[in-house]
């Protein structure tokens, strides 16, 4: 069978990813949380929040993995968060993008099918206007990247996969 | 390998906020053990031609939940095979919904884009029904009565750059 083509694929860095689950507003706790991250100057990479159908609301986010601990002490410090939100918290991950010229469903279904089959886990998945973003282990970054280079034909020139510059936003500004 | 970037806009920069309007917005959870299978259902060929405008999936211990959102006609071929697998999907579903999303300079290494999102939004009293932020842009599902307002309110708080 002929494979379908896809227009590229990128890695992240090293990141933790925190999932927070609880009966709340969900936007309250996008917010709530947002604003603890900024109050640190601590970037979300991924974010996602929706209400299950259960009525629970769950938010996940990734953090560059460096900042674990100050992530995950400032959730736990008494009243950060709304009574009885569970959080739960996983280091090590990194996310997989992947760039379909079209059949997103398709790839994501072939992705789900082909990393199951090979014990890869996927922890999350958000889409943007042309990508395919899935969070996974970091440790089993490499393996998930060979899968998804073997199932789908790339471009030859497409871009590195292995991001070559971290950014890191600075509040020192010259001249201020 | 570091590169320190540094900001300073008293107004948050975007290339331009677009949207999305008349989408359906399905919901469904499944056991985690099963995503395999799940995969196998949304790789068929009867939803190849589907082009759905937002994915989102979230894990929890023992499930795996997406959200998908979608044009009318394609949320019912999507709903159709939920329906007649083997085993049937049970799913939520609503309509209309619509999405707006933006993306800016830079948004997926800086702090400070969710906040100043959903802090203007929640002002507003604008519910938020779901969201996406990968890379460097966010998605944002709202009701359908909601966007001229949202969008409003996301151009008062970033500054559309020129």
């Amino acid at each position: 069978m002929e494979k379908l083509k896809i227009g590229g694929l990128k890695q992240s860095l090293e990141l933790c990813q925190f999932e927070l689950r609880g009966v709340h507003s969900s936007e309250e706790i996008a917010l709530k949380v947002s604003k603890l991250l900024l109050s640190q100057k601590i970037n979300m990479e991924f974010l996602t929040h929706s209400t299950q159908r259960n009525n629970y609301h769950q938010l996940t986010f990734c953090v560059s993995q460096d900042k674990f601990s100050p992530v995950l002490e400032i959730l736990k410090k008494e009243h950060s968060l709304p009574i009885g939100w569970e959080i739960s918290s996983r280091g090590n991950v990194g996310i997989i993008t992947i760039f379909p010229h079209q059949s997103a469903l398709k790839i994501l279904g072939i992705v789900m099918v082909s990393w199951t089959s090979q014990s890869i886990p996927i922890y999350g998945i958000a889409t943007s206007l042309s990508a395919i973003s899935f969070i996974t282990d970091y440790q089993l970054i490499d393996k998930a990247i060979q899968v998804v280079q073997d199932l789908f034909h790339l471009p030859e020139d497409h871009s590195p996969l292995k991001p070559e510059i971290r950014y890191v936003q600075s509040d020192i500004v010259k001249g201020d | 390998m570091e590169t320190i970037a540094v900001y300073w806009e008293s107004r948050i920069k975007t290339y331009g906020f677009q949207r999305i309007t008349d989408l359906s917005l399905i919901e469904l959870s499944y056991a985690i053990s099963d995503t395999k299978s799940l995969g196998e259902l949304f790789s068929q060929d009867d939803l190849k031609t589907l082009k759905p405008k937002f994915i989102l999936a979230q894990v929890t211990n023992h499930e795996i939940s997406f959200i998908f959102c979608l044009p009318l006609e394609e949320s019912k071929s999507l709903c159709r095979v939920l329906e007649e697998t083997s085993h049937p999907i049970s799913y939520r579903y609503t309509h209309p919904v619509s999405i707006v999303f933006f993306h800016g300079p830079h948004f997926g290494d800086r702090y400070g884009i969710a906040d100043a999102t959903f802090s203007s939004l929640s002002k507003a009293g604008i519910k938020v029904l779901a969201s996406g932020c990968s890379l460097a842009s966010v998605f944002l599902v709202l009701a359908a009565h909601d966007i001229d307002k949202a969008e409003e309110i996301l151009a008062e708080t970033f500054e559309v750059a020129k």
